[in-house]
């Protein structure tokens, strides 16, 4: 169960900051910060920089992203940005660049 | 109002009637969109939905200006609304702000301050093929 939702066919511009988790399958334009789960759904667009407890990408985002667990990139994701977490996971299919960070 | 789901990782693309900012979430900027929206949290910021806007308790809402189609707010509402359904505040709700709606419904408990304004056909038997117009200017406190 997530607490909040963003779901498709809903555009965000600005910031959200959760103590909880975050599932988005809609448009987020700004920042991203929650302190648990952060998922972003195929079909997402995500242009954010993201901060989180842990990170589950299957959509599209652009903008650096900071795990304090982990980062795990699935198939049909499509992430442009510096990813900086202890353990991060990029699935066959997945589609990424920029530089990944493990040294936390 | 609570809505329990679950996340579905897989599902993709879901229906746009989802929308949910949870009780301890924070939103800053523009929310638009063709669904409806439930707050718990907090949102600062504009916000269009094509679909209904519900404010649970203890939620807070404060923009210029909050357009949906219907409205129920049991939390705090800080802005000018624009429905194009009914609005309905919910006891306990507080409300600051022009409100224009097809119907409104205050609830005994419910703090309203600002101006109400809704347009409506009125009944032929009142000699109204034209559209009415009413206007209260409330500062209805109970």
């Amino acid at each position: 169960m997530a607490s909040t939702v963003i779901s498709a066919g809903i555009t965000i511009e600005g910031e959200i900051a959760t103590d909880e988790d975050i599932v988005v399958a809609g448009t987020l334009r700004g920042k991203l910060s929650a302190k648990e789960s952060v998922t972003i759904e195929h079909g997402a667009t995500v242009e954010a920089d993201v901060a989180g407890g842990s990170l589950t990408v299957a959509g599209a985002l652009t903008g650096n992203v900071t795990a304090n667990e982990r980062v795990d990139l699935q198939a049909g994701a499509r992430v442009i940005g510096n990813v900086k977490a202890a353990r991060v996971t990029i699935a066959d299919g997945a589609q990424f660049k920029g530089n990944v960070d493990m040294d936390v | 109002m609570a809505q329990i789901r679950t996340p579905a990782r897989s599902q993709g693309a879901r229906d746009a009637s989802d929308a949910h900012i949870g009780s301890a979430a924070r939103v800053r900027g523009r929310i638009q969109g063709d669904g409806d929206l439930v707050v718990e949290g907090h949102v600062e910021g504009n916000v269009t939905l094509r679909g209904d806007l519900t404010i649970a308790e203890g939620a807070t809402v404060a923009s210029e200006t909050v357009t949906a189609h219907a409205v129920h707010i049991a939390g705090t509402l800080e802005g000018n609304l624009t429905a194009s359904g009914p609005v309905h505040f919910a006891a306990g709700a507080r409300v600051r702000g022009d409100v224009q709606g097809n119907t409104v419904a205050i609830d005994d408990g419910a703090h309203f301050s600002g101006r109400l304004e809704c347009e409506f056909e009125l009944p032929p038997e009142l000699g109204g093929a034209s559209q009415g117009e009413a206007r209260a200017r409330a500062s209805a406190r109970r």
